[in-house]
């Protein structure tokens, strides 16, 4: 929709348009200018925005507090560990229903998508009694099959939308030009398929990495990654709003960046390819 | 080298038979193009002699080779697409060396054949793009650089033009022409435009509904059109078709008359007669677009570029009694 | 061109994906409704006797019920109206041409990406408490008693939380529609002598019918189970006035230990969850044609 507007027009959306965003995004600024702050002025009044004495202090106390960095692995580790595991497990899938489809690809894919209509509290007793007799509570392996099996739909919508979209006469083209399926998959396929199997990941890391209802339900001390740590911060004891805050932002930092990069790709994969 | 016969093909998707038993013989170096309206199975048939398509019955030989059974990869025949199937995450240079890296030819004779159909192609400086970079018309050339290095026993295309503009399906179109005649290699073309189909063609087969209609020559298929269905595909304007007495007067049950057949001139004496409704000035030609004649709701006359009618003149039409086809009541020629 | 072989390929491939969906699905779900019928306490070992709908009778008379389904209602709508009204204001105003359009979008997206618990604790501290939050001092400044926000309006403040947590994915699927209506449409409309309230009316919003359905189907997947920002703000209360569905369950399975209880509250929440699903699968469903 892109029209010709007057400079005065422009000026105008943009100031509206940035205050809005600003505002939107303070309470992310205010966390993350509050972590170089001191406990004494992140609650000072008057508020101090940026005329403070910058301190990383923080940082350390909250590694020394309560070894931030082994949640921290955690949190990688679970979030990553499903995503690839529910790739290694959906790409078959996904491939096999785009390019292959049958009868029953319709009826299958929607069913995929229904397991993922089950509120997770309605498998919570069942999921945590398993759990506790298969001694899975509080591991890192219990919370990676949970977020691969809960991801798993998503997983295969996404990859599936992307390879449909994979025309079918270049396969035609290889097959044409010689290509047996091993080179066929080698050199046409893979290399068609692997953006879309990288935003795929990037999305499924992002939503594993802030999943917060298994993970504070199936976690304590041991396996606990990030979203269940930080909740920790809850009891309402002294000072702590620079250390909550140092903590939050090394707990959104990464993943933030990873959403701006593929921002794109969440439309799709967050609506099932409905919105593209 | 390139001599495709078909014997008995058949093809059927289901319950639904698209293609009827069905014989064709492609001879050496011919460019053969099959033409018909959409959905008379002319894609399909090309697939099937591509591989792409299991046939339900009957045999391809390819070269006196039975071919019936063989990949597609194995038929020694090459393939440009409608859409151009280009790999989009490869250079120019690598889509068109694909084939002969999939064959195993040995690198200097890979980059030999490349250097020469780019240089043919005039695809030189773009060897080291990607397809996205570039133009329709480059495509085209690309996916036809790709057919070509693989020094194929016959060429495919499959409706090849239909992506480009206007002018540029022109020059495509001498293109490919001048292409088949440096190759001599067989060429087998599909195509919707009769234009396409008569400008390009040794040999054209009119396809309905999986079945062959007329074969022959372009000039052939303009001047004997076995039936009313060839009669009213070939030819731009399209046949003029008249029923009633005026058929009856000929023996026949409709008769055709080709716009350039008939004459145009005073309506004193002329055995037609009408009112012009619309009349299209070319330049070389004039269509004037008749009503009133009482033989059809409009009856089409291809007159001089510059004849001085308006419409609402009165027009009397001569048709060369020569030039009348005549059609039974099944449509076939009499 | 699918041949009896690659038919039998394709079976495999698929096989794994839906062989441990179906697992994750019916062994649970089995043992939910099996539970529901058991008078099972963990507190109370020994023998699980069934005792048929009695939990279901407890569950829905226990006056908790009520208001925990209330307030679902109460969050999955008030989060719904804010994050679709302000998400079509805020994707009508970044599909102006402006400066730096690319950076405010970044700025906007941006609270998608912060896990439940921390964008719960930071906006509970530091912004609503009233001694030392922002709010409080915004209130000082003016003279005026700072609110008590998670004690005095609890069910409001976690849908503010939640409405800014949700409002970036109202917000960038509905921009990614709006971009996709013809400029032409809208330049015709203007033509027709449409000014903006009727092209609006009759030209933006028919077109985005269809996200703006999408996006309230699937954030009333996600709001229905909403559980960490009432965890870490105000664990369900003062009392149950901030109490849920999920949370409700939470509190008699995890909390209460009485596995009969929370199995029977997981099945209401099942049911529930259902009946919006069925309407999504139909949209998502017809795409699949298209």
């Amino acid at each position: 929709m892109a029209r010709a507007v007057t400079t005065r027009r422009k000026a105008v959306n943009t100031a509206i348009a940035w205050t809005i965003g600003l505002l939107i995004f303070f309470p992310i600024l205010w966390t993350f200018l509050t972590s170089f702050k001191t406990e004494a002025e992140a609650i000072s009044s008057p508020p101090a925005f940026l005329f403070f004495d910058w301190t990383l202090e923080n940082y350390g106390a909250v590694q020394e507090r309560s070894n931030y960095f082994r949640h921290f692995m955690n949190s990688v580790v679970i979030s990553i560990g499903s995503t690839v595991i529910g790739l290694i497990i959906a790409v078959p899938a996904a491939w096999a229903m785009a390019f292959v489809p049958g009868r029953q690809t319709r009826n299958v894919l929607m069913w995929m998508l229904s397991t993922k209509m089950l509120p997770p509290v309605g498998v919570l007793v069942p999921i945590y009694l398993i759990f506790r007799d298969f001694g899975l509570l509080d591991t890192r392996t219990g919370l990676v099959i949970v977020l691969t099996l809960i991801n798993l739909p998503i997983i295969v919508w996404m990859l599936y939308t992307y390879f449909r979209e994979i025309p079918g006469e270049i396969l035609e083209a290889a097959r044409m030009d010689g290509a047996s399926l091993r080179n066929e998959i080698i050199h046409v396929l893979t290399p068609m398929a692997v953006p879309g199997i990288a935003s795929t990941l990037l999305l499924n890391v992002i939503l594993a990495w802030n999943e917060a209802f298994w993970t504070l339900n199936l976690t304590a001390a041991n396996a606990a990654p990030l979203t269940a740590f930080i909740a920790s911060y809850s009891s309402p004891e002294g000072l702590f709003y620079a250390k909550l805050s140092a903590a939050s932002t090394m707990a959104i930092a990464p993943i933030l960046i990873i959403g701006w990069f593929s921002q794109k790709q969440l439309v799709r994969g967050l609506t099932f390819g409905a919105v593209k | 080298m390139g001599r495709i016969v078909l014997n008995g093909v058949r093809k059927a998707f289901g319950e639904v038979e698209v293609i009827p038993p069905l014989d064709l013989t492609i001879e050496d170096g011919e460019f053969v193009v099959f033409v018909g309206p959409s959905g008379c199975g002319k894609s399909t048939l090309l697939r099937l002699i591509a591989g792409l398509e299991d046939v339900t019955g009957g045999e391809i030989s390819i070269d006196g080779r039975d071919a019936t059974e063989l990949p597609p990869a194995k038929r020694g025949l090459a393939m440009v697409f409608q859409s151009y199937a280009l790999y989009p995450h490869m250079s120019v240079r690598k889509n068109i060396a694909f084939p002969m890296r999939m064959a195993g030819l040995p690198e200097g004779e890979q980059k030999r054949r490349i250097e020469a159909a780019a240089k043919a192609l005039n695809l030189t400086d773009y060897l080291d793009r990607r397809p996205g970079q570039l133009s329709g018309g480059q495509r085209q050339r690309v996916a036809i650089g790709r057919a070509i290095v693989r020094e194929p026993s016959a060429f495919l295309f499959d409706e090849p033009l239909s992506n480009l503009d206007a002018a540029l399906r022109v020059g495509m179109r001498m293109e490919i022409g001048e292409l088949h005649k440096s190759l001599a290699t067989t060429m087998v073309y599909v195509t919707h435009d009769q234009v396409e189909a008569m400008t390009m063609a040794d040999k054209i087969v009119v396809l309905r509904a999986g079945r062959i209609e007329q074969v022959g020559t372009p000039l052939e298929l303009y001047r004997t059109p076995h039936n009313l269905f060839v009669a009213g595909f070939i030819g731009s304007p399209t046949m003029n078709l008249i029923g009633g007495a005026e058929a009856e007067r000929h023996g026949a049950r409709t008769i055709g008359v080709r716009p350039e057949h008939i004459a145009s001139g005073s309506p004193d004496g002329a055995p037609w007669v009408g009112t012009v409704g619309l009349s299209e000035h070319l330049g070389s030609d004039t269509f004037l677009y008749v009503h009133g004649t009482g033989l059809a709701e409009t009856v089409t006359v291809r007159a001089d570029g510059e004849v001085p009618l308006r419409h609402g003149d009165r027009v009397g039409l001569t048709p060369n009694p020569d030039r009348i086809h005549r059609f039974d009541a099944e449509g076939s020629r009499l | 061109m699918a041949t009896q072989h690659s038919r039998a390929a394709a079976r495999l491939m698929i096989s794994p994906a839906v062989v441990v969906l179906l697992l994750w699905m019916i062994v649970p779900l089995a043992l939910t409704l099996y539970f529901s019928t058991l008078r099972y306490n963990l507190l109370m070992p020994g023998a699980n006797p069934f005792v048929g709908l009695e939990n279901y009778r407890y569950f829905f008379t226990d006056p908790a019920f009520t208001t925990a389904l209330v307030n679902t209602l109460l969050l999955v709508g008030g989060v719904l109206v804010i994050t679709v009204g302000g998400g079509i204001a805020l994707a009508l105003l970044l599909d102006q041409e402006m400066f730096g359009q690319g950076i405010v979008r970044l700025l906007v997206i941006a609270p998608f990406f912060v896990m439940p618990t921390v964008s719960a604790l930071v906006w509970k501290n530091m912004f609503m408490d009233p001694v030392n939050g922002l709010f409080g001092y915004i209130a000082r400044a003016f003279g005026a008693q700072p609110f008590e926000w998670l004690t005095a309006a609890p069910l409001f403040s976690i849908i503010l939380i939640v409405s800014w947590q949700w409002l970036p994915f109202a917000t960038l699927i509905l921009l990614t529609a709006i971009q996709s209506l013809s400029s032409e449409q809208l330049e015709a409309a203007e033509m027709d002598g449409a000014g903006f309230g009727s092209k609006f009316l009759w030209i933006i919003l028919p077109h985005l019918a269809r996200a703006i359905t999408v996006v309230i189907l699937i954030q009333t997947i996600f709001l229905l189970s909403i559980f960490a920002e009432i965890l870490v703000t105000t664990g369900g209360g003062p009392g149950v006035a901030s109490t849920n569905l999920t949370y409700l369950v939470y509190i008699q399975s995890l909390l209460q230990f009485d596995v009969g209880l929370g199995s029977a509250g997981g099945v209401v929440a099942i049911v529930l969850a259902n009946i919006v699903a069925i309407f999504l699968m139909r949209m998502i469903g017809k795409n699949l044609d298209a």
